[in-house]
């Protein structure tokens, strides 16, 4: 009876424990489903914006000393829907309805690009360990007692009675203005509501201010739980806001409510529970230490597993969709061959003289740069195969680039392997866990994939990791997660330059083997299943078996960049190279440049490893000016802008999913097309035949555009 | 002989409501089959039972005396139904040619990572020779190496029926193929699909609106009407039935 009476009293202090993060989660997932429910928009840059309001109350508190109400009110209730106002205006309104993977890459972007905005506006850097302060003074000192069983503190409490308050008000808003039910109405279709007389656009861009205050006030509201105020952790908040609203459908407020109150006390109850269970098996404790990113994986994962509905059920289709004008077709349709020949030429060339230069006068730092750079290269196409070629967006290609980091660091400091065998081997393993993974995943729509990949992310990061044969546990603490640059045979890895010529190889037969694939069978098949996954099954191909085979040869080529990248740094430096949030970057750099080309990931990987040192810091104008003292003083920018600038571009893939560099590549190629057109058909000239008629002749409507019915 | 898609006792309840109920339908090798009924009379749930893409509540799908009930979508396909969509389904970003060798690729069942790896992967002579066949079959040859973004609504249908005989089905299932096609296109496209028919001797089973494409293409026709089948037989006579006219015209028997 005892034991029965004290485990009662656990359960409900674990209960009223997770109410208030519930009632914060609760808030993410309400604000989430809205914008996704007027707009479509699966809004991963949610996080983003609930850190620029946390970070700009903060920041008007501590930096300017601001009272509390004024900077509430500035962060949350002005400058929050102010943002999701802008964004609907100037990025949302103007995509095509359906065009459902170009807003996921946008808000993607967002995601990076926008706290980077924000901290380069206001001068805000995070300061580690600060945590930021609550609403009300005192917060996390004033405890106010529930019948002996649990204390809430003055900030749990504002949290809930926030959240109540927000909730019953939107509740409010939908049952008793017009504007409730306009907005009811333009979520089932945008079109029957303008028929009706009302502007479906205002009533979005009204939709998207209310989410973006929803994000604003849980930025604030949730901001004290954190000890550092930055970015990653916020983001981390969308894999709990989605599988929040995953419970309710991804359309459902109320149920949506429901699941992040529940998330919130399920957390609190293993956070109880677990570490009773934990003493006896020890592989739960790296679980039980992180609870908080291993619940929402782990019930996302059931959700996905087990939901048929949420498996079958498509997204929700406008019933006037019909009318919408047809996507555009892509700016350059195809690829001519001639300019496939160019840019093979050219980058041969240019690595030839690029290389021929470092190898004889690069100093260590250069050195360091353009081997990072070819060594991204090769990671970064494992996102043009799985992104560009099969057309999922995974952004878990982080964690599989640390499978391959890991595997070298254990495998060279337990059993003192051979470091290029150890990466192959790393490879493997990462290849083997992505098939796996894909294994459920691939049935589901693109943006489940999207979503289930990040909290793969999200709990590789928060448990896997800490697992001692994976990231070395306590020892790791003291030593690192070194990994050793040792001679082998003739190649001395310590050496730089040896260095670099076994990564120009590994790339070069990365890139051939890629290019192989694209151009063959593999490559084929998934461009069916890319366009149309019915076609594709319609004419025998298995999207499954494509899919996993697309994930784990994706796997394998991140698991081989992240081993050599990890060898390269003497050290996994798994927080820098391979954390979720530093791998979104990778996703966004890729698209926004070109992820459809084996050249395009070498592009990519030059911005994501150059921009900085060549461009901001100035030493590219010096070079060009002739003269470092010409330098203007706005040099060197601040490392941010290659966020903001990567994040913004790919706002571009909806118009150009090809990538910013291979459209303007096709663009150019064109261009002399014409003009060379335009000289043979000049008096005395040959007319233009052959492949010029294509260009010459006006298009005639496409066939995507006479199928709408 | 057993026919060569025996699809009997076919049910689907979509939330209570049975979208078509016990239909039984069967398809003779080389024949041309049509289905008609009104709008929302269960054609293409009952087109998509036999296709796998919805799985039935009841009833059986036979293709060659094989029961191919528990097959997905890609199994079946690769036994022989070729399929064409109502509306057009393409590979973007890609070339007519393109359309038509994933296609061969898949029916030799040659998808080896390795062999892509090892450079074998690239169009082979006979592959592009079996293209060409099929490209001048339904007179693509002109249109081989376009942008499938580029082909007109008519020129779509006619790859999705080139890509579709890649496989070498067997039964051939055509969905309103003349939606969004003007009268003389779809003339032509009848008069395609009959030539290369009698070529390869497939079977085709066409859901179709247009009733004087059925009726002047189709040999024999079921007629569905709210889930049910009202009528079957050999075309002529099954688009004469009373009962035929007052589902799809409105018509009452009583009043004609």
């Amino acid at each position: 009876m005892l034991i029965a009476a004290a485990v009662l009293d656990d359960v409900l202090r674990g209960v009223l424990q997770g109410v208030p993060p519930g009632s914060v989660y609760a808030i993410i997932a309400v604000g989430f489903v809205l914008a996704y429910k007027t707009s479509g928009v699966f809004n991963l840059a949610f996080g983003a914006q609930a850190f620029v309001s946390a970070a700009l109350f903060f920041h008007a508190r501590t930096a300017w000393g601001w009272p509390s109400w004024l900077a509430f009110v500035v962060s949350v209730v002005v400058v929050a829907p102010a943002i999701g106002v802008a964004l609907e205006r100037l990025v949302f309104r103007h995509l095509p309805t359906d065009a459902a993977l170009a807003k996921l890459v946008i808000t993607i972007g967002l995601s990076v690009a926008l706290p980077s905005l924000f901290e380069l506006i206001v001068g805000f850097e995070p300061v580690a360990g600060r945590t930021p302060e609550g609403l009300l003074p005192g917060g996390a000192e004033v405890f106010y007692d529930v019948a002996g069983i649990y204390s809430f503190s003055r900030n749990e409490l504002t949290s809930m009675v926030i959240a109540v308050v927000a909730v019953a008000g939107l509740g409010a808003l939908f049952r008793f203005s017009p504007l409730g039910l306009q907005m009811r109405a333009t979520v089932e279709s945008p079109r029957l509501t303008e028929l009706a007389g009302v502007r479906s656009d205002g009533v979005a861009a009204f939709a998207w201010a209310l989410s973006s205050l929803f994000a604003g006030l849980a930025g604030v509201l949730i901001a004290p739980r954190f000890n550092t105020l930055a970015a990653p952790d916020f983001f981390n908040l969308v894999v709990v806001a989605v599988t929040a609203a995953a419970l309710g459908r991804l359309v459902d407020l109320p149920r949506a409510l429901v699941g992040g109150v529940s998330l919130g006390i399920t957390i609190s109850l293993v956070q109880t529970f677990l570490p009773r269970v934990a003493e006896h098996a020890a592989w739960l404790t790296p679980i039980q230490e992180n609870v908080t990113s291993a619940i929402p994986f782990l019930a996302l994962f059931a959700l996905v597993l087990g939901s048929r509905t949420l498996r079958s059920g498509r997204d929700h289709v406008d019933p006037l969709s019909g009318v919408s004008p047809p996507p555009p077709p892509p700016a350059a349709m195809s690829r001519s061959p001639l300019l496939t020949r160019a840019t093979l030429i050219a980058g041969v060339v240019f690595f030839a003289v690029v290389g021929l230069v470092v190898f004889t006068s690069a100093d260590a730092q250069w050195m360091f740069l353009v081997t990072q750079t070819v060594i991204l290269s090769i990671v970064f196409l494992s996102v043009t195969v799985i992104t560009g070629f099969a057309g999922q967006i995974s952004l878990c290609q982080g964690a599989f680039a640390a499978i391959g980091g890991f595997t070298v660091f254990q495998l060279a400091d337990r059993f003192d392997v051979n470091v290029m065998a150890a990466v192959f081997v790393g490879a493997a393993i990462a290849a083997a866990v992505a098939g796996l993974l894909a294994v459920p995943l691939v049935r589901l729509g693109r943006v489940w994939v999207a979503i289930a990949t990040l909290a793969f992310a999200a709990f590789f990061d928060a448990v896997v990791v800490k697992l001692p044969f994976v990231g070395g546990g306590a020892t790791s603490l003291l030593q690192g997660t070194r990994v050793p640059r040792p001679a082998i045979g003739p190649v001395d890895l310590g050496d730089d330059r040896h260095l670099l010529a076994v990564a120009l190889v590994v790339l070069g037969i990365t890139a051939l083997a890629v290019r192989r694939l694209r151009d063959g069978t593999t490559g084929r098949m998934l461009a069916a299943v890319r366009a149309s996954e019915l076609a594709g099954q319609s004419i025998g191909i298995s999207a499954t078996r494509s899919g996993v085979t697309a994930f784990a040869i994706s796997g394998f080529v991140a698991g081989l960049g992240g081993g050599l990248l990890s060898i390269q740094q003497q050290n996994v430096n798994y927080a820098t190279n391979f954390s979720p949030y530093a791998a979104l970057f990778w996703v966004v750099v890729v698209v926004s440049l070109g992820v459809r080309t084996v050249e395009g990931a070498s592009h990519a990987a030059a911005g994501f490893a150059l921009t900085d040192p060549l461009l901001f810091s100035g030493v590219l104008l010096a070079w060009m000016l002739r003269s470092p003292d010409s330098v203007p003083d706005v040099f060197p920018l601040s490392p941010k802008w290659r966020f903001v600038m990567f994040g913004l571009g790919t706002i571009a893939f909806a118009k150009h999913p090809e990538g910013l560099v291979e459209n303007g590549k096709r663009t150019a190629h064109r261009r002399v097309e014409q003009l060379l057109a335009r000289r043979r058909s000049a008096p005395g000239g040959a007319p233009p035949s052959g492949s010029n008629t294509a260009l010459a002749r006006p298009h005639p409507p496409s066939a995507a555009a006479e199928a709408s019915p | 002989m057993t026919a060569l898609l025996d699809a009997s006792g076919i049910t689907k309840a979509f939330a209570g409501v049975r979208a078509i109920n016990e239909v039984s339908v069967m398809v003779d090798r080389g024949e041309r089959v049509g289905l008609i009924g009104p709008n929302g009379a269960g054609k293409t749930t009952l087109f998509n039972c036999i296709l796998g893409v919805i799985r039935p509540d009841a009833g059986r799908v036979v293709l060659d005396g094989n029961d191919i009930s528990s097959l997905a979508v890609h199994e079946r396909a690769r036994l022989g139904i070729g399929r064409t969509f109502q509306r057009i389904e393409l590979f973007l970003e890609t070339t007519v040619r393109d359309h038509l060798l994933v296609a061969e690729r898949v029916r030799q069942g040659h998808g080896s990572v390795w062999r892509d790896l090892l450079g074998r992967g690239r169009p082979s002579r006979d592959e592009l020779a079996a293209t060409d066949r099929m490209l001048e079959l339904l007179g693509l040859v002109t249109l081989a190496d376009e942008p499938i973004e580029q082909l007109s609504l008519g020129q779509g249908r006619l790859v999705e029926v080139a890509r579709a005989l890649m496989t070498r089905p067997s039964l051939l299932l055509l969905d309103e193929p003349s939606s969004g096609l003007d009268g003389s296109e779809t003339t032509d496209l009848a008069a395609t699909l009959r030539a290369v028919q009698s070529e390869s001797g497939f079977a085709m089973l066409l859901v179709e609106h247009d009733v004087e494409l059925v009726s002047t293409f189709t040999d024999r026709c079921y007629v569905l009407d709210f889930g049910k089948l009202i009528a079957a037989g050999p075309t002529a006579a099954t688009l004469a039935d009373p009962h035929v006219r007052a589902a799809y015209f409105g018509t009452t028997p009583e009043a004609s």
